[in-house]
């Protein structure tokens, strides 16, 4: 790695005073495990390293009058771990666990996953099904936003320099809401995704139509997306598993896959309509196992 | 240069260090702590993985100055002067490495799921060991070794029938 400065910060608010402080030169390290990796093959290193990962009040995993509450610097391996996360948003662990290996659950972040912007990034899906909104800070205070408006492009956030992503938060509304996480890669272990896709739903109390459903995809678009003509499609419709498999293949239609050495477009089609109806048939499987959570 | 003390396989060690200087640079060159291997530097073949406060890392993906004040444990802390520990003595008696170059880190990893799970699955030891890499063994000695090292942990009597089950000969 090519030289740089190294700080550490002692909190969010510290971070943000170093990050105003030395401006576009910054770089925040939390994990490490996407961030080093890169710097070992670039030619420049930014000015100086701000070190996040001890900041205290940027961890821990909650529940609070918001919904769920996950610390941008939370661990694959924390989310694996949490029990309140295996009761109310058990697709984060699945999600989570397709993450590397164990040795980059250990240390890679929640929050770094996300602000990689990575299309194929594996915490996405889960979280925009679930409508999550996270929390940015900067010198001129905090505001709360949708997940979705954090991805811009490629690699490439809403993120201003001197901001900081504090915490991601499932709303109440999405806390319990039965989900699935499903990831298709050319191996188990340690392989980006060809496609993932997260679906999450609610059934009204007779348990026939959908209510509130949400499909996002992985790694078929510049960003992770939601597939908003198959959830319209899918809202109020009576639930079937012809309705499942014909949401799946709206949804192939919206996304934009491209031909790469992993897999062609087409491919990348065909993977989006078969995970689409697994992950909507394994959160309606999942609506009846925890029927007390049902709104 | 930073300034960093980390205690390294129970002994506290310091150094001052370049801020780019990987935990794994720490190890190998200021430590002179070898046992700890380069491989791909990105954290893809896990053959760096170190025990840091319990978890197995990558140590080419921490800089050495987010271990100040920290525990590591290295493969050259894992045996005792005159007595291997089990997953060395197992993956020793039943020929699981072959070049040895992911050794340190296979050994380790493994140790980190047996601290935190005494008992694991077939499957648990893959999931464990998914980010070591070897390409001589086809891992399936190194599987059925952390399998006889966790019986060998839970009842020592128990892994000596199991050896002599299976090779027909005690290996003492």
């Amino acid at each position: 790695m090519k030289p740089f400065e190294y700080v550490a910060a002692r909190d969010s608010q510290h971070a943000v005073a170093l990050l105003a402080e030395y401006g576009s030169g910054a770089k925040v390290l939390a994990g490490g495990t996407d961030l080093l990796a890169d710097l070992k093959a670039a030619q420049h290193s930014p000015r100086v390293m701000v070190d996040i990962s001890q900041a205290a009040d940027l961890k821990g995993i909650s529940l609070t009058d918001d919904g769920l509450r996950l610390g941008a610097l939370v661990t694959h391996t924390e989310i694996m771990r949490s029990s309140v996360i295996r009761d109310y948003c058990p697709a984060l662990i699945e999600a989570a666990h397709t993450i590397g290996a164990v040795q980059t659950r250990n240390l890679g972040t929640i929050g770094g996953n996300l602000v990689t912007c990575v299309p194929s990034m594996d915490s996405g899906p889960t979280l925009l099904a679930l409508d999550a909104q996270i929390t940015v800070v900067d010198l001129g205070g905090q505001r709360r936003m949708p997940l979705s408006a954090l991805f811009v492009g490629p690699r490439k956030t809403s993120l201003a320099d001197g901001q900081l992503l504090v915490d991601i938060v499932i709303p109440k509304a999405s806390v319990g809401k039965p989900a699935a996480f499903l990831k298709f890669g050319l191996r188990k272990g340690q392989a980006l995704a060809l496609v993932n896709a997260a679906a999450s739903l609610w059934v009204d109390g007779e348990r026939t139509t959908f209510v509130a459903p949400r499909i996002a995809l992985g790694a078929v678009a510049p960003t992770v997306i939601r597939a908003p003509k198959a959830e319209a499609f899918l809202a109020g419709l009576t639930i079937s598993p012809e309705a499942m498999d014909k949401a799946g293949r709206i949804a192939a239609s919206e996304a934009k896959p491209i031909s790469d050495f992993r897999a062609s477009a087409d491919y990348r089609r065909d993977l989006i309509a078969v995970l689409v109806k697994r992950a909507l048939a394994t959160a309606y499987e999942r609506s009846t196992a925890q029927k007390e959570h049902v709104q | 240069m930073i300034d960093v003390t980390v205690a390294v396989n129970g002994s506290v060690r310091r150094a001052a260090v370049p801020p780019e200087t990987t935990l794994l640079t720490l190890l190998r060159d200021n430590f002179q702590l070898t046992g700890t291997k380069l491989g791909c530097d990105v954290g893809d073949c896990g053959a760096c993985t170190v025990i840091v406060d319990g978890m197995a890392v990558n140590a080419c993906l921490m800089l050495a100055a987010q271990t100040d004040g920290r525990q590591v444990l290295t493969i050259e802390g894992l045996a005792t002067k005159d007595k291997l520990h089990p997953l060395q003595k197992v993956f020793e008696e039943s020929g699981a490495l072959q070049c040895g170059f992911c050794g340190p880190g296979m050994l380790l990893s493994a140790k980190a799921l047996l601290d935190e799970n005494p008992e694991p699955s077939v499957y648990e030891i893959r999931d464990a060991l998914a980010g070591n890499l070897c390409r001589c063994t086809g891992y399936s000695k190194i599987v059925e070794a952390v399998q006889d090292a966790a019986r060998m942990r839970q009842t020592p009597q128990a892994h000596e029938a199991h050896q002599l089950e299976m090779h027909g000969q005690d290996h003492g």
